[in-house]
């Protein structure tokens, strides 16, 4: 008797196992219209992408080249705007150099996604080494322009249609290569906030307000999100302005071109070749570098999640002038401001390209 | 008696086959991706957990009028398959701890393949992490259960 129960349990145990395995059949889908979420609490939350947004970059490698261009330096003032040397000229044969960024998303959460980043960007300036214009043109030539910095992006869904975006970096900037990295202390912060409202697959828009350094120097001025593509599917907009804009051509979901604009820029600490006004040393002396860059961007999957992005475009320089902090600290001088700079100087326009391999996001 | 304690051992490890079975069988239902674009029912097929799509919330392509295919598939002769029953999640096996990994995810978007791992983190949330070689280059969406309206 004892045997029997034994083999009937060990007999639905089986028949319990067998009833897992489920076989391939025609169903009628109308019978999944009219579900609930199992768990009465749960909410859904718009998502950071819309249809056919360019893909997030998790890894970039890339080279970027300026052509050929000249720098009309100013005079050199005192604090008091007084005039302390001649203008001049120096021609630089190209300028470029290695740009290397991650991001990484630490939380990605239904309710939260926050990202990591990384960034490297150097601009060695190619120019003849026998020249003596300036100390500025001289920290050019031997040392470049380099950026390091970190940066952090939380992106908080408040329900299926609104949204915030909290973006935040910090960044080295300085006449350094790969030594000799700017010290800390000069490290400059830029942040944005930005609210919108994400109105279907195609479309999310926000306002908001951002610390930048964009234009050179520091400058708080309000942003607009866009991310928009056409009820076709051919075109769309890409756009955080003024930083960039860009129209979107898909070609397929892995071949894109992009046509706009991005405005890119930094204060960059000017330490490593000593200026003077010819009776002492400056010191605490900031580089105002921005650049608006008008471009055409193919990016293309090569395999799978690697990408190539190749932009051609025209470099303006928009600034290019030395600060000097009269207490070494930053201060700010915004579109309005009637601070002097140390030296007016102008980076004359040039074409430019950058070449780039992504591993992008899933 | 050793006949006992044999049929004893047998049912005892069929027992612990049928909990684990059941515990890896709490995967099986309809659950809502995050964007609420789709609903995808996730069953069982010999050892293997499988997920295909059975609603859509645009189900028509507004370019052809006709329902959505998989028009984004690297396979052009898949491009033709009717999205709607078209199988996202593949060969998904449990490994204990709420976990189900070894699978893929594809992403009808943009007809990409990734690595996946399945997190139950309660009865009703699925973390769906689909990630590119290592874990970490990845990124994780939270599925919701469905059930029959009450």
């Amino acid at each position: 008797m004892r045997f029997n129960i034994l083999i009937c349990l060990s007999c639905i145990s089986l028949m319990g196992f067998g009833q897992t395995d489920s076989l391939q059949q025609e169903e009628d889908f109308s019978m999944y219209e009219n579900l609930n979420f199992a768990d009465e609490g749960a909410k859904r939350f718009c998502t950071p992408k819309v249809f056919d947004l360019s893909p997030a970059k998790l890894i970039s490698i890339g080279f970027d080249h300026q052509g050929a261009f000249d720098v009309d330096y100013g005079h050199w003032k005192d604090q008091n705007g007084n005039h302390l040397s001649d203008l001049k000229q120096g021609d630089f044969q190209g300028a470029g150099g290695l740009r290397i960024s991650a991001n990484i998303p630490v939380i990605s959460k239904t309710n939260v996604v926050l990202q990591a980043g990384i960034n490297y960007a150097r601009t060695a300036f190619y120019a003849n080494s026998n020249r003596n214009l300036n100390p500025l043109d001289a920290t050019l030539k031997e040392n470049g322009l380099s950026t390091a910095g970190l940066s952090t992006t939380l992106f908080k869904p408040f329900n299926e249609e609104h949204f915030m975006i909290v973006q935040a970096s910090a960044d080295l900037n300085g006449d350094y290569a790969t030594k000799n990295i700017t010290p800390i202390k000069y490290t400059r912060y830029s942040s944005a906030i930005i609210f919108g409202k994400k109105k279907h697959d195609r479309k999310m828009i926000g306002f908001g307000l951002s610390r930048t350094y964009r234009v050179g120097e520091l400058n708080y001025i309000p942003v607009m999100l866009l991310n928009w593509t056409a009820p076709s599917r051919k075109w769309g907009v890409e756009m955080l302005a003024p930083a960039r804009v860009n129209i979107r051509k898909t070609i397929s979901p892995r071949n894109i071109l992009l046509f706009g604009y991005e405005l890119e820029g930094n204060s960059y600490r000017i330490l490593h070749h000593q200026l003077t006004n010819g009776t002492e040393n400056l010191s605490n002396i900031e580089l105002r570098r921005s650049e608006l860059r008008i471009r055409a961007t193919w990016e293309a999957s090569l395999y799978q999640f690697i990408w190539m992005s190749l932009q051609v475009g025209y470099r303006y320089g928009y600034s290019f002038n030395l600060d000097q902090y009269n207490d070494g600290k930053e201060f700010f001088r915004g579109f309005t401001g009637d601070q002097p700079y140390l030296q007016e100087n102008k980076m004359n326009g040039t074409w430019y390209a950058q070449l780039s391999l992504n591993l992008v996001s899933p | 008696m050793k006949q006992l304690l044999l049929l004893s051992l047998l049912w005892l490890s069929h027992s612990i086959g049928f909990a684990q079975n059941t515990e890896a069988d709490q995967l099986l239902g309809v659950w809502e991706p995050s964007n609420g674009k789709a609903r995808v029912k996730i069953e069982k097929i010999g050892e293997k957990y499988y997920g295909k799509i059975v609603w859509l919330k645009e189900p028509i392509d507004p370019n052809t009028g006709q329902p959505k295919v998989d028009k984004n598939n690297p396979d052009a002769s898949l491009r033709t398959v009717p999205l709607k029953g078209y199988r996202m999640l593949k060969d998904f096996k449990y490994l204990g701890s709420n976990q189900w990994d070894n699978g893929t995810i594809y992403d009808p978007e943009n007809g990409s393949t990734y690595k996946c791992i399945i997190k139950m983190t309660d009865n009703n949330t699925l973390d769906i992490r689909g990630y590119i070689g290592v874990e970490a280059l990845g990124r994780t969406d939270v599925w919701k259960r469905l059930n029959l309206k009450k």
